[in-house]
């Protein structure tokens, strides 16, 4: 059966239509709730977890740096997650990193802008006009986020395979339309689908191990084929790439490791005018 | 009993989307036959009114306000055809062009660049390479235009109820949820709607009336009764004065008509 995802420009809104979808289909529902386990398996703050999923790095919160590492964490864990087929999911930014897995519906909701400034006027206070200045600028820091975290834009509709905006339509309206979508035969999982979220789904586990030692990793899975792409100055090379290969070598599933190490210039130029 | 607005970019089918959908709800399906409207009622070129409307204004666009005034004509045109109900209209700016009207189904279809790409060399007989260039440009000059006029992004889905992505989706799935979210009781024609709708359309060709040379007026309309917004000087208002008493008996409908000077203009305003 197929997966669904759901996008929203207001978590709240997200997690409503979800639990309603999850509740239609009789489908698993996940949400934020996996970030417990996450965060004990890893030994980090579910806080931080969080805070990694909504806010941009910046000079006084995360650094890209465990930004990144973060949503490496979350990555592997909801991608297991989707793995059990069956699923909604939401709050956990799939929508960016499950990408060309035919069997995955993706649906954006937006809520009503006049609920959503209400529900803000009365959690933070504040008028109308301060508000809508709040909302412009949460959706600026979305789009900001989606961009730096995974290069995607979060608003753009292509993104997606419908937007459902909730100011005219209802939600149980919404939510019979995206369980509908779920007998589409273009939803079914099929071979090569089942195959693409595999290979997402063990890169991911890959890439978590390696980016403990290697920040910058970039990890591609083809069946038990592993190509891990990083950067290191010449003398270095050898050695990051047996690194590398012995790391993710011991990781179960993987079976052949390709390791391409491209040269750090940047590094490479501070050693030399040393 | 609806009103449907379809969005779309070239090659994005869209208007197969819109026809279809014309065809199982038994709608009036229009696009270029506003622009033919227009064009009779206000003599005015039909590709200068289809360049209002596609291309982003020039700078001395800015100043003439020569766009403002064929919008105004293509508005007038379309609010005339749409006041009639059961249309649905898959030209440029629909969504735009009727804020305000509460019931009316805001759709935009989108489709991937690469099947655009095919389909327009499949059409032109020109290369992947310009077929790309081809369709940045149109794309561009459509969001500028969007921007420039309305200070709105039309790739916005905020702007729509619906935005389908025909990828995985096809043109006949995206034809089953429009019809189904047109027959929602929130986009049903009632009485009261209907009424709104008449006096928007009233609205508007007494703005289309007016716009040249007052191209700066507000206009509103409530049961037939309009009220005619202005910032001109004394001088000018005489003038204006004496075009709306003839406006008056020109244009069917309209109750009672007054001009008010020196009130700020009401943000529903035509």
């Amino acid at each position: 059966m197929p997966i669904i995802i759901i996008s929203s420009d207001s978590y709240k809104t997200g997690r409503e239509i979800g639990e309603k979808t999850a509740k239609a289909t009789g489908y698993d529902y996940v949400d934020r709730e996996i970030l417990g386990p996450v965060a004990e398996k890893s030994n980090v703050q579910e806080e931080k977890l969080i805070k990694a999923l909504d806010e941009a790095p910046s000079f006084l919160g995360l650094s890209s740096k465990l930004r990144n590492k973060y949503l490496a964490y979350i990555q592997e864990a909801t991608l297991g997650q989707l793995l059990e087929d069956n699923v909604v999911c939401h709050g956990l930014a799939a929508h960016l990193y499950v990408l060309g897995v035919s069997h995955a519906l993706k649906v954006r909701v937006l809520s009503d802008p006049e609920e959503l400034a209400s529900q803000l006027s009365s959690e933070a206070g504040g008028s109308a006009e301060k508000v809508k200045k709040l909302l412009k600028r949460q959706d600026a820091q979305r789009k900001r986020w989606s961009l730096e975290a995974f290069d995607l834009d979060e608003t753009d509709p292509s993104n997606y395979d419908m937007v459902i905006n909730l100011s005219q339509i209802d939600p149980d309206e919404a939510v019979k339309t995206i369980a509908d979508m779920t007998a589409y035969r273009k939803f079914q999982p099929m071979t090569y689908s089942v195959k693409c979220l595999r290979d997402k789904e063990l890169a991911s586990r890959v890439r978590m191990v390696l980016m403990e030692r290697f920040s910058d990793v970039r990890v591609q899975a083809d069946g038990s084929t592993i190509v891990v792409e990083t950067k290191a100055i010449k003398r270095e090379k050898q050695k990051r790439t047996e690194a590398i290969k012995e790391l993710a070598g011991g990781i179960a599933g993987v079976g052949y490791v390709e390791v391409h190490v491209a040269n750090d210039i940047f590094r490479q130029a501070a050693e030399s005018s040393r | 009993m609806a009103i449907i607005t379809i969005s779309r970019g070239s090659y994005s089918k869209g208007k197969e989307v819109a026809e279809k959908v014309a065809e199982r709800l038994g709608y009036e399906c229009i696009s270029r036959e506003v622009l033919l409207d227009a064009s009779d009622r206000f003599q005015i070129p039909e590709v200068k009114l289809i360049r209002a409307i596609h291309d982003s204004p020039s700078i001395l666009d800015r100043f003439n306000h020569g766009k403002q005034i064929f919008i105004a004509y293509i508005r007038s045109a379309l609010t005339c055809r749409v006041a009639k109900d059961k249309v649905v209209y898959h030209g440029l700016a629909g969504h735009i062009l009727l804020t305000g009207v509460p019931h009316v189904l805001k759709v935009r279809i989108i489709a991937d660049m690469a099947n655009r790409i095919q389909a327009e060399m499949q059409r032109e007989g020109i290369s992947q390479d310009q077929a790309l260039t081809l369709l940045e440009r149109d794309d561009q000059e459509r969001r500028k235009w969007t921007k420039n006029i309305y200070g709105v992004d039309p790739w916005d889905s905020s702007l729509y109820d619906i935005v389908v992505h025909i990828h995985k989706l096809t043109v006949s799935d995206a034809v089953d949820f429009i019809c189904q979210a047109a027959t929602k009781e929130q986009f049903t024609t009632t009485e009261s709607y209907q009424r709104k709708m008449e006096d928007f359309a009233l609205a508007c060709q007494v703005k289309a009336a007016l716009v040249d040379p007052f191209f700066d007026v507000g206009v509103t309309c409530e049961y037939g009764n309009v009220l005619i917004y202005t910032k001109a000087s004394n001088h000018q208002i005489n003038k204006l004065e004496k075009m709306a008493k003839r406006i008056e008996k020109e244009i069917e409908g309209i109750n009672n008509l007054e001009v008010h000077a020196g009130v700020p203009v009401p943000k529903n305003a035509i």
